[in-house]
């Protein structure tokens, strides 16, 4: 068989399995839908309540996709697969099979990926009821939020293979490492409220550029031209995601070959 | 014929400690060859290695005759790994684990469908076709577990205390399909800390000590290694004299811990021992034909 086919085939089977199991996990599923829709919920009613706010209602829409469902789905969700690898003493087993890494790595993306769509679906349909509105390129939307599920998965891999040797580390980690990330990113506060050192150090967090980008185009219409900053950071940001996604995975086999 | 595996003078250091001391183990194609110890002796790690889990500080591995440090991700397809912990995915069922596996090895479609058919009838999964790993018991979790490391036909099948976490019953089963893979010719390496599990499965048993190899062999090599061909477990108040009269009668004597051990030339009835050691005041006599654990005692000494 060929490389590439090899490869492909990898991909595929880990891909399938993730988003079987996330299938099976009928709880762990009901709180993946429950989590943003009622974020969504909140703060459009909250939004549309008030008139003075009800220009804000697209923006946030964006931010609470990119900047909460996204994040604790696509990197909570990688964090979590790699430390139940771990645990299941699946890890040891995945590294004595011709498993490439980066057909790993790609297996979890696409498998966060379509989890992603059903997320956005389910969030816009919500938005678009309450009376948000998606202003921009359909098409620049999909690229924006396809980086930043692979900037994600990135940074969950790497969270993952660093500090979570367990479940319940799932959630120190993420804690502790992204949410100051999230708050960094504009989710929470906007950037020109903060002290300018703060906003010096957003600047080289990703989830700002995904926040900005995603916002510019969903609920400003903006166009390639005018985000080409935030995107010439995720595409750089991309690369060097799986570049860390992939080091990550042999800092697994490393840990596991100095035992 | 290549040989299968062939180990030379392998040394690992964990910080300080030297966990493998120039270990040294051939297995020829379709042997099964058993390696015994005590904990912490090195017999995970020999396996780690060979499976690439783990580097080597200094010597030489060859995987069907090639260097394992020259073989690529791809080769890893020659090995099958099955541990005492199953490794497998609880909320797939049994052909669904199979499946996975099998893409991993990049089995064609074809042939992945036939693979997992057979290896769930001849390990007879069939009936837990609509079960979730997570709720089958312990001992059909590790049948299945076996069978998915043989997924991609290995070239060896490496078992590292395959029975260890499994009830008796299950510890039979699993026997009975390991004897059915070494009677069709599969190569295994295995460990056990049961010595009747490695005399029942093993063509060849290593047995180790700190890191090497001390004694190898086949199982009547190494019960030919024992001068005796009985044992007789003695009890007694008095051992020095159960000593000296055994000595005097030219059978060696073993002590370990409270127990006497005599080895018997011959196969003697309880009758003649107990008539032979008159005045010694014995208490309990036993007496079998000499074993994988005499010989252990014999050529390690401890229990493995």
């Amino acid at each position: 068989m060929q490389s590439s086919h090899l490869f492909l085939l990898q991909t595929r089977a880990v891909a399938q399995r993730l988003l079987l199991e996330q299938w099976r996990q009928k709880r762990g599923l009901i709180f993946w839908a429950v989590f943003p829709s009622t974020m969504m919920l909140l703060f459009g009613l909250v939004y549309a309540h008030n008139a003075s706010m009800r220009a804000g209602l697209d923006a946030a829409a964006a931010g609470i996709l990119v900047g909460a469902a996204l994040f604790f789905s696509c990197l909570g969700g990688t964090v979590a697969v790699i430390a139940a690898e771990r645990e299941r003493g699946t890890l040891p087993r995945l590294l004595t099979t011709p498993l490439h890494p980066a057909a790993y790595f790609l297996g979890v993306v696409i498998a966060q990926l379509l989890l992603a769509l059903m997320q956005v679906v389910m969030l816009y349909s919500i938005a678009l009821l309450i009376g948000a509105k998606y202003q921009g390129s359909i098409f620049l939307g999909g690229l924006i939020l396809l980086l930043s599920v692979f900037s994600y998965v990135g940074m969950g891999f790497f969270l993952g293979a660093r500090f979570a040797r367990r479940s319940e580390e799932v959630v120190v980690a993420l804690s502790a490492i992204g949410v100051p990330l999230l708050v960094l990113g504009g989710t929470f506060f906007p950037l020109e409220i903060m002290p300018q050192g703060m906003q010096n150090l957003a600047q080289i967090n990703p989830m700002l550029h995904m926040n900005q980008a995603f916002k510019g185009v969903a609920a400003y219409g903006m166009g390639l031209h005018e985000l080409r900053f935030e995107l010439a950071f995720l595409v750089v940001f991309c690369g060097l995601s799986l570049a860390l996604g992939v080091q990550s995975y042999r800092h697994l086999l490393g840990g596991n070959k100095s035992q | 014929m290549t040989t299968a595996l062939h180990i030379d003078d392998v040394h690992k250091w964990f910080g300080s400690h030297h966990v493998l001391d120039g270990f040294s183990l051939r297995v020829e194609q379709g042997e099964v060859v058993g390696l015994l110890g005590p904990n912490g002796c090195g017999k995970s790690t020999v396996l780690k290695i060979v499976c690439k889990l783990l580097s080597l500080d200094a010597g030489e591995v060859r995987l069907m005759g090639q260097p394992l440090s020259e073989l690529s991700y791809r080769a890893r397809g020659l090995v099958g790994l099955c541990t005492q912990h199953c490794a497998l995915y609880p909320d797939l069922l049994p052909a669904e684990n199979l499946h996975f596996f099998a893409r991993l090895y990049g089995l064609t479609e074809k042939d992945r469908q036939q693979r997992v058919a057979e290896l769930m009838e001849s390990f007879e999964l069939e009936n837990f076709a609509n079960t979730r790993v997570g709720q089958l018991s312990g001992g059909w979790q590790q049948r299945l577990h076996l069978a998915v490391s043989l997924i991609h036909r290995p070239k060896l099948l490496v078992l590292d205390e395959p029975t260890a976490a499994v009830d008796l019953e299950a510890r039979m089963d699993l026997w009975r399909l390991i004897e059915g893979l070494r009677d069709s010719g599969t190569t295994i390496l295995l460990t056990s800390h049961h010595l009747a599990e490695a005399q029942r499965l093993c063509s060849r048993v290593a047995l180790m000590r700190s890191g090497k190899v001390l004694a190898q062999g086949s199982i009547p090599e190494l019960l030919d290694r024992i001068p005796g061909k009985a044992v007789a477990k003695v009890q007694s108040e008095n051992n020095k004299a159960v000593i000296q009269k055994a000595l005097d009668l030219g059978w060696p004597v073993r002590q370990h811990a409270d127990q006497i051990r005599l080895l018997l030339p011959c196969a003697l009835s309880l009758r003649e021992i107990v008539d032979a050691l008159d005045g010694t005041q014995v208490s309990a006599v036993s007496v079998h034909p000499v074993t994988l654990e005499d010989a252990y005692l014999e050529l390690v000494g401890g229990s493995p």
